[in-house]
C-alpha cells in the first residue's frame, strides 16, 4: 500500500517534471498540428502543360505542407471538363473519412450535392479556385473574380478612351461558373457606360473561341475585347493575329499561358489579368490548418490577381508570377 | 505495516526533507544537462551546417568562375573577333554559331550563348531558333552593364531572359565586353546565360533540415533565389534582410536568430552573392522528441529509486525508534520488557542498552520489595504466634491454677497481673513499632511470669538506661531472645541461672543485649546459627527450632530498619550466650 502511494508520488512528480520540459520548449510544436487523416486536395484537372496554373498551385500546396507538417493527398479529374469524374472523386474520398477536402468544383452546381456529403460526415470542406453552390464550406480561397474582372474592365477602359471603336465583346467560357459570372460581373462594373455588346461562350474550346472572334471582327465598330480566361483569350488572340488586326481590336485576355506572353510582346494582347495560384495553394492548405487547429477562418480569402501589361510583364516582382519555373 | 505517514513525525520530516533536496536536485541537474545538451548539439549543427554553406558557396563560386573563362575565351577569339570588325560579312553565320552552339552542348547548365554587336551583327548558340524582335537588347541590362564595366565580367541576379522567341527562361546571365585585340576599340557584347535551375538545384541540395531552405541575396538585399519568392512578393512570408546584411558585415561566424530560424550567411567574393541558409529549430536537434523522451525516462527513473530510497532512508532512522517506543510503551500496563539487541544505528543500540539496564533495576527492585513485603507478613505472623504461644499461655495458666491450689494467693496475683500486662502490651493496638520503655515493660512481664513457672531457677536483671525509653523498637523483639536464652540456655543447666538485659546507645544506634550464663554454644554452633538468621526458615529447614525465633526477629528488624542491623551472638560452650540487637535511635518522628 504505502509503496504505491510512493510510486505515485514519483509519477506526479516525473509528471510535474515533464511538463515544466514541455513548457520550456512549447514553441517547438506549436506550427505542428497532428492530423489523424490527411487533408484531401481535388484539383479540377491533374493533366495539363508543364507549370500550368494547377502545376503551381501544387507547388503552393507543396511548400504549405512542408512548412506544416502535415499530410496531403492530391487528386482529380484528368481533364477540367470530367465534372462526374469530379464528383465520383469526391465520393470516393468521402468514404475514407480525410480530415478537411479541399475542393476546386469544376461546376458550381453539380458538385454540391458531394460537399453536402460531405458535411454530413462531418468532414469540413474548402472551396479552391472556384466556389460552389453551398453554404457548407468553411472558406474560399482564390481570386476575387469580381476585382479581376474590375482590373481588365478598367484597363479596357482605358485603353480604349484612344480608340475611335467604341464596342467591346466579351468571350467567356462557361455560362455556369463562378469564375466567368464573378470575372463578367466585375468587367461590367468597371466598364459603366461603354457600350457593350454582348456575352459570347466558348465552352473552354480554343476553336470556338477563335470563331466567335473571326465573327465578331466583322462588326467594324468593335473596339474591344475581353477574354475571360486563358483559352478564350489564346482563340481570340490567334483571331485577331490572323486578320492581322491587332490595331484595331483591343485585346484584355486572363492568365498567362506562354502563348499569351508572346502575344503579349507582339502587342497582340495588350494585357492580362494574372492569377496567384502559388499563393491559391498555399494558403488552401494553411487555412485547412488554421481551421484544424481550431482558429477561426475567413470565410472569404483573395489570393489576388495582377494587371500584366507589355511594360511590366518582365519586371522582376512578376516573374516567378508570370514565369513560373519548374524543378 | 499498514501506515501511512503522519505529518509532525521525525519520519515525515526526514522524508520531506530528502525527497524535497533530492527532487530538486535533480530537476535543477537534469535542467543544466538539458540545456547544456542542447546547446551543444545547437552549436555543432550551427558549425556543421556554415561549413556546407561555405562548400555551397564555394562549389557555386567555381561554377561561376568555369562560366567566367568561358566568355572569357569567346571574347578573345580571334575568328568571333574578326566577323565582328569584318563589316561586309552577313548579318550572322552559321560557322560561328556552330561553334558557340558546340560550347553550349558541352555543358548541361548553359541556356544560351549570344554574342550581339554594336552594329547589329549577332550570334546565337542556338544556330535554329531566333531572336525575339521585341526584345530591346541594347537596352538589356546585361549589355548595358558590360559596356559599363570595360571588359570585365558582369553577373546578373536571376530574371526571365526573352531573347529568343517563344522561349521564356529563367537564367542568371554573365556578359562581357568584347574588345578587339587589333585596335581595341569595343566589338560588342558576349553573354553567357545560366540556366537558373542549375542555381536552384545547387541550394536544394544544401539540406540543412527537414525544414531548412537556402536563399541567395546580393550585396544590397535583393533576392537572386529564393525558395518561395511567391510567398515573398505576396508578404505571406519575410525574411529579416537588413539583419543579415548587418550580420554579413560583421564577418564574425555568427548566427541570426529570428521566428524559430537560425540564419547563417556566407558571401561568394567572386559573385557578391550572399548565400543564407535557414534552419528550423526544430531541425537542430531532429529527435528533439526523443532527446525530451529520455530525460524523462531518467528522470522517472530516478525518482522511481529515489522515492523508496528516501523512504528506507527515513524509516530506518525512525524505525528502531518506533520500536523502542512500542516496548516502552507496555511499562505502562506493568511490563518490564526488555529490548535485547536490535538492528539500529550505535545511538540507538546505546539508548536501547541503557533503557534494558534501568528496566533491569527497576525489575530486581520490585522483585525484592514484593520479597520483603511478602517476609515481613510471613515474620510478621510468626511474632504474632510468639507473643500468643498458646503453649505458654496453658503453661502459665495452669501455673496459676497451681499456685491457686497451694494457696498462694499473693503469687497468683502477681501472675496473673504479670500475664495481663503481657498481653495488653503485646496487643498495643495492633501497631508493629513500640516504644522501647513497653518492650521492656513486656519483657519484664513475661521473665515475672517464667522466674516464676520455673521457680527460682534463675534470675534475672534489667538495666536499661532510661533514655531509651521513649526510643522505637519493633514489637515481641526481645521476648523470643529471652525465650531462647531460658529454654536453650538456662533450661538444661544445672546451676542457678542469670539473665541480664542490657543496653548500649552510641551514634545514634541502640544495642540492647541479652546474656544467660546458660550451657553456651560451641564456634560452629555459633557460625551454624548466624548462617540461620540471614536465611529465610523455608530455605533452610536443617535450621533447629531454637534458630527459627531468632531468624524471625533478626529478619524483621532488617525489614523494617536496614540490613545493618540486626541480631549479633557471642557464646562460648560453659560460658552462655549473649544475643545483642541492634537498631537505630529512632524517636516517632523518624518513623514513617
Amino acid at each position: 500500500m504505502r509503496n504505491l502511494y510512493f510510486i505515485l508520488l514519483s509519477i506526479m512528480a516525473s509528471l510535474v517534471l515533464f511538463m515544466l520540459f514541455s513548457f520550456s520548449f512549447r514553441n517547438l510544436y506549436t506550427k505542428k498540428i497532428k492530423l489523424e487523416a490527411p487533408i484531401e486536395i481535388i484539383l479540377k484537372s491533374t493533366e495539363g502543360e508543364t507549370m500550368d496554373f494547377w502545376d503551381v498551385v501544387k507547388l503552393g500546396i507543396a511548400e504549405a505542407k512542408k512548412e506544416f507538417g502535415i499530410s496531403v493527398n492530391i487528386s482529380g479529374p484528368r481533364f477540367e471538363k470530367e465534372i462526374n469524374r469530379q464528383i465520383s472523386i469526391m465520393n470516393r474520398i468521402i468514404e475514407e473519412e480525410p480530415s478537411l477536402i479541399v475542393l476546386a468544383a469544376s461546376d458550381y452546381q453539380k458538385l454540391s450535392g458531394s460537399v453536402t456529403k460531405a458535411h454530413n460526415n462531418r468532414i469540413p470542406v474548402i472551396a479552391l479556385d472556384s466556389d460552389v453552390n453551398s453554404d457548407f464550406p468553411v472558406s474560399f480561397v482564390g481570386t476575387n473574380n469580381i476585382i479581376a474582372g474590375q482590373k481588365a474592365g478598367n484597363e479596357m477602359k482605358l485603353l480604349i478612351s484612344d480608340s475611335v471603336r467604341k464596342d467591346i465583346a466579351i468571350v467567356s467560357h462557361i455560362k455556369e461558373t463562378t469564375t466567368a459570372i464573378d470575372r463578367e460581373k466585375g468587367v461590367r462594373t468597371a466598364l459603366g457606360n461603354n457600350k457593350i455588346i454582348g456575352t459570347w461562350f466558348c465552352d473552354v474550346e480554343e476553336d470556338k473561341a477563335y470563331s466567335i472572334a473571326l465573327n465578331l471582327l466583322e462588326n467594324e465598330n468593335l473596339g474591344g475585347i475581353i477574354a475571360l480566361n486563358e483559352v478564350a483569350t489564346l482563340g481570340v488572340a490567334r483571331a485577331i493575329e490572323e486578320k492581322n488586326a491587332k490595331d484595331r481590336v483591343i485585346i484584355v485576355g486572363f492568365d498567362n499561358a506562354i502563348r499569351e506572353l508572346t502575344y503579349l510582346e507582339e502587342g497582340i494582347i495588350k494585357a492580362t489579368v494574372v492569377q496567384r495560384p502559388y499563393n491559391m495553394g498555399y494558403l488552401a492548405v494553411k487555412t485547412a490548418v488554421e481551421f484544424l487547429s481550431g482558429k477561426k477562418v475567413e470565410s472569404n480569402i483573395d489570393t489576388g490577381s495582377i494587371l500584366i501589361t507589355k511594360e511590366n510583364m518582365f519586371k522582376r516582382e512578376y516573374q516567378e508570377l508570370i514565369f513560373p519555373f519548374s524543378n | 505495516m499498514k501506515r501511512n505517514i503522519v505529518f509532525g513525525t521525525l519520519e515525515s520530516r526526514i522524508y520531506i526533507i530528502f525527497t524535497v533536496m533530492l527532487f530538486s536536485t535533480i530537476f535543477i541537474l537534469q535542467l543544466v544537462f538539458f540545456r547544456f545538451v542542447t546547446t551543444t548539439i545547437k552549436n555543432s549543427t550551427i558549425d556543421n551546417n556554415r561549413t556546407l554553406l561555405k562548400q555551397l558557396v564555394s562549389q557555386i563560386d567555381s561554377y561561376i568562375s568555369e562560366v567566367e573563362k568561358l566568355s572569357l575565351t569567346i571574347a578573345e577569339d580571334i575568328q568571333i573577333q574578326n566577323y565582328l570588325e569584318n563589316e561586309n560579312d552577313p548579318k550572322s553565320s552559321y560557322d560561328l554559331e556552330y561553334k558557340l552552339y558546340n560550347y553550349k552542348q558541352a555543358r548541361t547548365d548553359i541556356s544560351n550563348i549570344l554574342v550581339y554587336s554594336n552594329k547589329g551583327k549577332f550570334l546565337l548558340g542556338e544556330p535554329d531558333a531566333k531572336l525575339n524582335p521585341w526584345t530591346d537588347i541594347e537596352n538589356s541590362k546585361w549589355y548595358r552593364d558590360a559596356i559599363d564595366k570595360n571588359g570585365n565580367a558582369v553577373i546578373s541576379t536571376s530574371y526571365v531572359q526573352n531573347i529568343i522567341v517563344d522561349s521564356y527562361s529563367w537564367v542568371v546571365s554573365l556578359s562581357r565586353e568584347i574588345y578587339s585585340s587589333n585596335t581595341g576599340e569595343s566589338l560588342g557584347v558576349v553573354l553567357v546565360d545560366l540556366k537558373f535551375n542549375k542555381i536552384d538545384e545547387l541550394c536544394r541540395s544544401l539540406i540543412l533540415g527537414e525544414k531548412a531552405y537556402s536563399f541567395i541575396i546580393d550585396s544590397m538585399g535583393n533576392y537572386i533565389y529564393h525558395p518561395t519568392q511567391q510567398l515573398l512578393n505576396s508578404n505571406l512570408r519575410s525574411e529579416p534582410i537588413t539583419e543579415l546584411l548587418e550580420l554579413n558585415d560583421a564577418n564574425n561566424n555568427g548566427y541570426y536568430f529570428f521566428s524559430d530560424k537560425y540564419y547563417l550567411i556566407e558571401t561568394s567574393v567572386f559573385t557578391n552573392w550572399s548565400i543564407v541558409g535557414a534552419t528550423h529549430n526544430s531541425d537542430i536537434i531532429t529527435d528533439w522528441k526523443n532527446v525530451q523522451l529520455i530525460y524523462t525516462v531518467i528522470g522517472l527513473l530516478l525518482f522511481l529509486i529515489v522515492g523508496p530510497a528516501t523512504k528506507r532512508i527515513s524509516s530506518g532512522i525512525t524505525q528502531p525508534v518506533r520500536k523502542l517506543q512500542a516496548i516502552m510503551k507496555t511499562v505502562e500496563n506493568g511490563e518490564f520488557n526488555l529490548i535485547g539487541k536490535i538492528k539500529a544505528t550505535e545511538e540507538i543500540q546505546k539508548l536501547a542498552y541503557d533503557y534494558d539496564i534501568m528496566v533491569g533495576k527497576i525489575r530486581e527492585l520490585i522483585e525484592t520489595s514484593v520479597k520483603d513485603q511478602e517476609q515481613k507478613r510471613k515474620s510478621d505472623l510468626i511474632a504474632l504466634q510468639a507473643q500468643i504461644n498458646p503453649h505458654f499461655l496453658y503453661n502459665t495458666l495452669d501455673s496459676i491454677i497451681w499456685m491457686g491450689e497451694m494457696g498462694q494467693n499473693k503469687k497468683v496475683v502477681k501472675m496473673t497481673s504479670a500475664l495481663s500486662k503481657l498481653f495488653r502490651i503485646s496487643i498495643s493496638k495492633g501497631n508493629e513499632i513500640v516504644k522501647i520503655r513497653d518492650e521492656i515493660a513486656h519483657v519484664q512481664s513475661y521473665l515475672t511470669i517464667q522466674e516464676m513457672r520455673y521457680q527460682d531457677k534463675f534470675n534475672f536483671l534489667i538495666d536499661i538506661d532510661p533514655e531509651l525509653n521513649e526510643y522505637h523498637i519493633i514489637k515481641i523483639t526481645l521476648q523470643p531472645l529471652i525465650e531462647n536464652a531460658i529454654y536453650h540456655g538456662i533450661k538444661e543447666c544445672s546451676n542457678k541461672g542469670f539473665i541480664k538485659i542490657t543496653s548500649k546507645f552510641e551514634n545514634d544506634i541502640i544495642s540492647i543485649s541479652v546474656a544467660d550464663n546458660g550451657s553456651g554454644m560451641s564456634d560452629d554452633q555459633v557460625e551454624n546459627l548466624c548462617k540461620g538468621l540471614e536465611s529465610n526458615s523455608d530455605e533452610y529447614p536443617a535450621f533447629s527450632k531454637q534458630g527459627i525465633g531468632l531468624s524471625n526477629v533478626h529478619q524483621r528488624i532488617q525489614l523494617y530498619f536496614g540490613i545493618e542491623y540486626g541480631l549479633s551472638i557471642k557464646s562460648s560452650p560453659g560460658f552462655g550466650t549473649t544475643v545483642t540487637v541492634t537498631i537505630p535511635a529512632l524517636t516517632q518522628d523518624g518513623l514513617k
